[in-house]
């Protein structure tokens, strides 16, 4: 909810963008009794719509369920005649809204169910008091209740960015999967297609690993890269230089015919580094870097 | 005006020096001569530079560190270059300046050992 930086000024310039006055919350708060006395008939003629609608009516288990969400429905409903507007009313209305969308309800019941609330509203306001006032009480109520609206659709927006950002860093790890293959070995599968910002993130999170891990070798495998053009090499030949600052070797692998065949076509000059066909090949070699080496076991006697 | 000396410690035959003030062009130079002065003095086999220190090199400090190294190897004595940071090493690259020559390794240990090895053969 912090990423809707819904403070005292936010709030502020809202209720002035949906004209909701002090005029207002004090009428608001003036038709308390009125709204007391109609709670439980309005509640339950807006659990009629809900429960008469077989999706919406999904979302219920049982009537016992039915009995307490409708018991906290008439607290929703007599906090709009509470006659504030504050940043903890702006707090409370958030939290349902989170709670509604953890549960999955789409905005659309949440607008729908918005739109019977003010029918039944307006007709009660225009039976119990004179036209005037029945006008003054239901456009201050229409005010509040867009006002909760947006705040109400405002949560799915941030829950939905939420997850997407979430995504996005899940997809990035997944992108540059650093993987230790033996102390101080570090393997780089490269699969898919590099382009600059991957290839920069890729360098970036390398680097940073090799200093983590210490590494002293670090095998790069490209075989699950579909073209190897100039750009490609060029990233690669980079990586390489800045792995070498650090103290540690590149070993290039996966490097199939068709890709050595377009390396020196291009020209690409990749003689700094260490280049193999097979990753096992490369695995020996970075073990020989840091003096080991893979031997047959030996028979027991 | 005072100058900032970086210290220079000698371990066995080898010289060992942490910079970890930000080298800027007076105290750069004055880095180059203490340090070839030092190896003038001890008659050094090896130089360490530990920059793990240095969160920001440029291009003008990368090229006193790779210059002093290869002044060094003028003398005899073979140089490392040792605990460079991936920010520091992914600009350097960046900007075209990947200090070819510069032997380098991980961090003070792998220099030792590094010049250990060469010593051997």
């Amino acid at each position: 909810m912090a990423r809707l930086k819904l403070d005292a000024r936010e709030i502020e310039s809202r209720r002035a963008f949906f004209e909701l006055t002090d005029d207002d919350l004090a009428r608001l708060a003036s038709l308390r009794t009125f709204a007391d006395r109609h709670s439980k008939e309005i509640v339950d003629a807006l659990y009629e719509l809900i429960l008469g609608h077989a999706d919406s009516r999904a979302f219920f288990s049982d009537e016992a369920m039915v009995q307490r969400v409708k018991s906290l429905q008439r607290e929703y409903f007599m906090g709009l005649f509470a006659g504030r507007c504050d940043v903890p009313y702006v707090e409370d209305r958030l939290r349902v809204g989170a709670v509604h969308e953890r549960i999955g309800l789409q905005p659309k019941w949440y607008i729908g169910a918005y739109s019977r609330y003010l029918r039944l509203l307006l007709d009660r306001m225009f039976a119990d008091f004179k036209p005037a006032d029945a006008q003054a009480a239901f456009s201050s109520v229409k005010k509040l209740v867009a006002f909760d609206m947006a705040l109400a659709i405002d949560t799915y927006n941030v829950a939905y960015l939420d997850t997407m950002a979430r995504q996005q860093a899940a997809i990035r790890e997944l992108s540059t999967p650093v993987i230790r293959v033996y102390e101080r070995v570090l393997l780089l599968p490269v699969v898919g297609t590099v382009d600059s910002h991957r290839a920069e993130q890729i360098m970036e999170q390398l680097l940073v690993r090799v200093v983590e891990e210490q590494a002293r070798a670090v095998i790069v495998d490209i075989a699950g890269v579909p073209v190897v053009d100039t750009r490609v090499a060029d990233h690669l030949i980079k990586t390489t230089a800045a792995v070498r600052l650090l103290g540690a070797e590149t070993i290039l692998t996966g490097i199939s015919a068709h890709v050595a065949r377009t390396i020196i076509q291009l020209g690409v000059d990749i003689s700094t580094m260490h280049t193999l066909t097979r990753l096992a090949d490369g695995i020996e070699l970075a073990l020989g870097l840091i003096g080991r080496e893979i031997r047959p076991a030996e028979k027991k006697s | 005006m005072k100058r900032d000396s970086i210290p220079i410690l000698r371990v066995g035959d080898t010289l060992l020096i942490t910079v970890h003030t930000e080298l800027h062009d007076t105290v750069a130079e004055a880095f180059q001569e203490d340090v070839l002065g030092a190896i003038e003095r001890s008659g050094a086999a090896g130089l360490i530079i530990d920059i793990s220190g240095l969160d920001m090199v440029d291009s003008y400090v990368a090229r006193v560190l790779a210059d002093t190294g290869r002044m060094a190897r003028l003398m005899g004595t073979r140089s490392v270059l040792v605990g460079m940071r991936p920010e520091v090493a992914a600009t350097l690259v960046r900007m075209g300046y990947p200090m070819e020559g510069v032997e380098t390794a991980l961090g003070v240990d792998d220099g030792l050992a590094l010049l250990a090895t060469a010593r051997v053969r």
